[in-house]
């Protein structure tokens, strides 16, 4: 299935910015059922230079600096991708959770080696003391010994949902998520974190996925940008898990970048040098290709 | 000092004997004369948490440590060898990650670490070079043999003062230093320049700046020192800016390119974009400046990682693996707790071992089991458990002991010696000498600069005597005369133009301070009466006299106070602008002040200029005499403290270079002058019915024109003479006009201000400021209305005084807008 998004990110400034440096992860990355087939990325305005790059963990990733005062800054991303919906796997086939615990920890294979970099404390998750007993506790009740990987995860990914309120006035950009886990409330960065630390309590390793959602009924987190989580899984590799929405990523989703959590993969950061009072606001839209392409407007 | 057996190692002869010759006596006055050094040169070391003042002068002994050439030369093979291992060390770390795949060091010791900086892998740096400046803290055990305690890799303090204990010692013990044949450092910082100079070879002349967190810095000193001493500029990250991927030194002349940064901030806050989001002292953009090859620094962001006692448990294998070699000095035996091999171990020995942090991410005091109750140990071996990759035990070593000068003996103290090495030409150079860091007390056992522990200079013993050999000597190929000033960054100019302001200003409040206490004592007569009131308006018109709350002492209240009192109410008022901790306008809030910013430029003033302030703060230390002898006393004060001013302003202004430096420092003092002369005029001759002779007197007195006046006109005293001279005669260096004049000379030398059309608005304002005064005429100007108010007076004064404000503003924002914040965009 074809997919476009729209990606649009815009900053309104009460003074004037006199420099700005930004970095943007945008552009969606190839992974297993998703390919990339075209992208775009709109600026103004126009920086005075600009530059892409692979970053650590495979994302591409787009550094710009604008050098003239601006007041208004919008960054748009265009992307086209087709989609397949993959099955994900039967869950009594995956080995037991302790069992990935170990393989991982033992660095069995290049694999494990690569996904022990998702098993540790980043910025944003397990900072201050390390993941608490509060997480593992949280976890726990889903990993029970010996419990398949796959299924365990997904059961704490339904309780997420269920325990969890949606509600975007109940953290914001700086809430750790320690705090997030007393409030039981947040919105989907806030889940992605509160899982991949409890995952990451147990010696599971887990990342950050940033990316969009494809508006439907019932669905949350479409119409901004979105993030879930994935668990790592020897001879399996790495399986998805949106607990905002309380599903398995399969074909709704468009996977724009992995990392350890959100300052990893923020999808537009920078550094602005004046500018006031300042108003962000952000859309996204994923749907059926657009039939023309954007005009001069 | 001792060998093994007891007995003293020979290459010490030579300092002992002479320390007989000199005796204790002779030791304690020459350590007097190295102190004095000190304060002079106000070698200070800032420490965290001490509420008195963060900081503190350099605490060093007189007594060098010595070590004999031989043994110098396998401390200095094992500490290149262990340079050359850490550094390829970063190479794999920062690039394929072998090590870490095969398991050589534990995954977690890297990938958890907080400085392992992501957006570094695989940046290209300069000839594979990690680390350019490592330094390691060793220690001798009592049988002889040297262990390496601990590495450093991020930002290697200590080597500028290193320096400065040599300074030290080559004044106490010149003889010494002589007959002994001393290894000296200036082969090191020679190194040193030619290494950071080659980290940018496409560059002829390449620009080096030293990067520092600021003043409130542990080693700012050493910062501003090295940087003087090795010809940088020293930088803040807010004097640095990224435009098209280069880094550019925001001067007063615009723009210009850097190509090396040598880094004394730690990488974590160097790139609030690419690193840390919530650093205040970063530069936007640097990272991707570093990936595009435009700008090389040292030691290379990501460094930190390896600053934790962790890696000692796996140097000695990871040094048969790399290099295929043994350790050539072991390393303390290390036990990381996050491995639960080790962690059992530790904890079943735990009464001999000292636990520590693994990095600098946690913080807590070296623990030593041995001084653990039971229950201590039981709960500290749960707190490890609970974090065990945040722990580190190592062995409990004892150190060796050192003699050190004690109140007029020598005593013994253990000691750490922090050795420095460089990269150069592919291998290492290291600093012939080092930092010799003893312990507090003979029972301590925590060598710490933080923990009041002192430091000592290193003599490295040649058999020889080493030609001599300067830092100033060095270029190979001669350098271009350069007359150009343009690399002042503008956050210095900032300072440099508020400095003026403030020594002008706290002359103002001692020369008003000294003028009013002799005129208040006179006979009752009128004339006396009339000087009073005149004092009291020229207090009150500069704002020193005020209530408690800062209001105005008001014309009303004024007059309510009874004649007899009011000498005695102005005496008190002076003494405590003298006293006074925190008067509001006072002389110490303006000395401190002053201070404030003689400290932040403390690498652009010279060090002349730096003991006379240091000279003045020592007058202010002594505390009052009671009873009728203050007056006395603070008159002497404010007498010396004017001597030391005029020394300190002189020194600073005629021994600048004539740039913009000395530029806006000048414009700041004009500025600030004819404010505060504009200001007394309008107070002090404002008046008609209460100008007398005593009070014109006190006026001269106050803008120091005494003497001219009495040249011009003998003993006859007008008011519109005296008007004439402080306000409108240029030929009068104290006068409005006079100030008025450089100004506008000044401010016509800017960069900025030759727009191509038109003049620039400062221009405009001094060209303005100046015609005022100028087209002025002293006989109208003393005309009074018919309610005695000299109206034109009145008229110019506060037009002068809004123009004068105007300009100042004006400055700021043409000049000084670095100031602006920086602040993150992001959303979620």
């Amino acid at each position: 299935m074809k997919l476009s998004a729209q990606h649009t990110t815009t900053y309104l400034y009460s003074e004037p910015v006199a420099i700005c440096h930004t970095e943007v992860h945008l552009s969606p990355r190839n992974v297993p059922g998703q390919k990339l087939l075209s992208f775009e990325l709109e600026i103004r305005p126009e920086p005075d230079f600009l530059l892409s790059r692979t970053d650590y963990f495979g994302n591409s990733t787009t550094y710009f600096s604008i050098h003239e005062p601006h007041q208004t800054l919008t960054v748009e991303a265009l992307s086209e991708l087709e989609i397949e919906s993959e099955e994900p796997p039967c869950p009594e086939l995956t080995p037991s959770w302790e069992r990935v615990r170990d393989q991982v920890r033992e660095v069995a294979s290049e694999d494990c080696f690569l996904a022990s970099e998702f098993l540790y404390r980043s910025p944003l998750v397990g900072q201050g003391t390390g993941f608490g007993a509060e997480f593992s506790n949280y976890a726990l009740t889903s990993f029970l010994p010996d419990r398949p990987v796959q299924e365990a995860a997904f059961d704490l990914c339904r309780r997420i949902f269920k325990d969890f309120r949606y509600d975007p006035r109940a953290t914001n950009i700086s809430t750790p998520v320690s705090e997030v886990l007393k409030l039981r409330a947040g919105v989907c960065q806030d889940f992605a974190h509160v899982m991949i630390s409890c995952l990451r309590s147990i010696g599971l390793p887990a990342r950050y996925v940033s990316g969009y959602l494809k508006s439907g009924e019932n669905t949350r987190g479409a119409e901004a940008s979105h993030a879930w989580c994935s668990v790592f899984c020897p001879g399996f590799g790495w399986l998805d898990f949106d607990p905002t929405n309380d599903t398995i990523p399969r074909g709704d989703h468009v996977t724009l970048a992995f990392g350890r959590d959100y300052s990893d993969v923020t999808p537009v950061k920078g550094v602005a040098l004046g500018g006031g009072e300042q108003i962000i606001s952000v859309s996204v839209g994923v749907g059926a290709p657009m039939k023309t392409r954007r005009g001069t407007a | 000092m001792l060998a093994p057996d007891g007995t003293r190692r020979p290459h010490w002869t030579g300092l002992v004997d002479a320390l007989n010759r000199i005796g204790p006596e002779g030791l304690d006055e020459r350590w007097q004369e190295g102190r004095r050094l000190i304060r002079d040169n106000g070698v200070t070391y800032n420490v965290y948490g001490d509420p008195r003042s963060t900081e503190r002068p350099w605490p060093v002994d007189p007594v060098p440590f010595l070590i004999e050439n031989g043994e110098w030369a396998e401390i200095e093979a094992a500490i290149t060898q262990r340079a050359v291992l850490l550094n390829s060390i970063l190479c794999d770390l920062y690039g394929p990650q072998r090590i870490v795949r095969d398991k050589r060091v534990p995954p977690a010791l890297v990938l958890e670490h907080p400085n392992y900086f992501r957006a570094c892998r695989n940046l290209p740096v300069p000839n594979g070079v990690w680390l350019h400046n490592y330094a390691a803290d060793i220690a001798r055990s009592p049988d002889g043999r040297w262990w390496v305690l601990a590495d450093r890799t991020q930002a290697p303090s200590g080597a500028g003062y290193a320096l400065e204990n040599r300074l030290v010692s080559l004044r106490v013990l010149p003889e010494v230093f002589g007959s002994e044949n001393v290894r000296r450092l200036a082969s090191f910082f020679q190194a040193y320049r030619t290494s950071m100079r080659a980290l940018a070879p496409r560059v002829e002349n390449p620009r080096v700046v030293l990067l520092t967190p600021g003043p409130y810095n542990e080693t700012y000193f050493e910062h501003a020192f090295l940087a003087r001493y090795l010809g940088y500029t020293l930088v803040e990250g807010g004097d640095l800016t990224v435009r098209h991927n280069r880094v550019f030194l925001k001067t007063l002349g615009g723009l210009l390119p850097v190509d090396v940064i040598v880094r004394r901030q730690d990488d974590a806050w160097c790139d609030p974009l690419a690193l840390r989001p919530d650093s205040m002292l970063g530069v936007a953009g640097l990272v991707e400046a570093a990936w595009a090859g435009n700008v090389a620094i040292a030691n290379s962001l990501g460094s930190g990682v390896l600053e934790s006692s962790a890696y000692s448990a796996f140097l000695p294998a990871l040094a048969k693996h790399v290099l295929g070699e043994d350790l050539k000095m072991p390393n303390i035996a290390t036990w990381w707790c996050g491995d639960a091999a080790a962690r059992k171990w530790v904890a079943e020995h735990l009464s001999t071992l000292v636990i520590k942090p693994a990095s600098r991410a946690v913080q807590f005091e070296p623990v030593f089991g041995a001084s653990l109750s039971a229950g201590e140990r039981k709960k500290l071996l749960e707190k490890i458990e609970a974090n065990p990759n945040a722990y580190v035990a190592q062995e409990q070593v004892a150190l060796s002991m050192t003699p050190a000068a004690s109140e007029g003996h020598l005593d013994a103290r253990h000691l750490v010696l922090r050795v420095f090495a460089v990269a150069s030409n592919g291998s290492y150079t290291v600093m012939p000498g080092g930092l010799t860091r003893i312990t507090s007390s003979i029972d301590s056992l925590v060598v710490s600069m933080q923990h009041g522990g002192g430091s000592k200079d290193t003599w490295v013993l040649a058999d020889n005597p080493e030609p001599a050999f300067s830092l100033l000597r060095t270029s190979s190929t001669p350098l271009q005369v350069s007359r150009a000033t343009f690399d002042l960054p503008s956050r210095v100019a900032d300072n440099l133009f508020w400095l003026g302001r403030y020594m002008e200003r706290l002359e103002m409040v001692v020369r008003t301070a000294r003028a009013v206490p002799p005129r208040l004592y006179h006979d009752p007569d009128p004339a006396g009466v009339g000087a009073i009131s005149v004092c009291w308006r020229v207090l009150t018109g500069g704002g020193w006299l005020q209530h408690e709350d800062g209001k105005a002492i008001t014309e009303a209240e004024w007059s309510r106070v009874k004649p007899a009192e009011r000498a005695e109410l102005l005496e008190r008022e002076v003494l405590d602008m003298v006293c006074g901790e925190d008067t509001r306008y006072g002389l110490r809030i303006a000395l401190k002040e002053v201070q404030r910013l003689a400290w932040l430029l403390r690498d652009v003033i010279s060090a002349d200029s730096w003991r006379v302030l240091k000279q003045l703060e020592m007058q202010f230390l002594a505390d009052p005499p009671d009873g009728p002898l203050l007056v006395s006393w603070a008159q002497n004060l404010l007498n010396h403290t004017l001597i030391s001013l005029s020394a300190f302003s002189g020194l600073i202004s005629e021994n600048m270079t004539r740039g913009n430096g000395w530029r806006f420092l000048d414009m700041g003092r004009r500025l600030e002058r004819a404010h505060q002369t504009v200001q007394l005029v309008r107070n002090g001759l404002g008046f008609e019915e209460l100008v007398n002779e005593h009070a014109l007197a006190a006026v001269l007195e106050v803008a120091d024109s005494t003497l001219t006046y009495r040249s011009r006109y003998l003993n006859s005293m007008q008011r519109d003479l005296v008007l004439d001279l402080l306000l409108l005669d240029e030929g009068n260096p104290r006068s409005v006009a006079f100030q008025l004049a450089r100004l506008r000379e000044q401010v016509a030398e800017l960069p900025e201000s030759r727009p191509t059309t038109g003049h620039a608005r400062e221009v405009r304002l001094t060209l303005g400021l100046l015609a005022s005064v100028q087209m002025a005429e002293a006989h109208e100007l003393t005309k009074a209305n018919g309610s005695g108010q000299l109206e034109s007076l009145e008229t110019l004064t506060a037009k002068l005084l809004a123009d004068l404000l105007l300009l100042s503003e004006t400055l700021t924002r043409v000049y000084f807008t670095h100031a602006v914040a920086s602040r993150q965009l992001a959303s979620r």
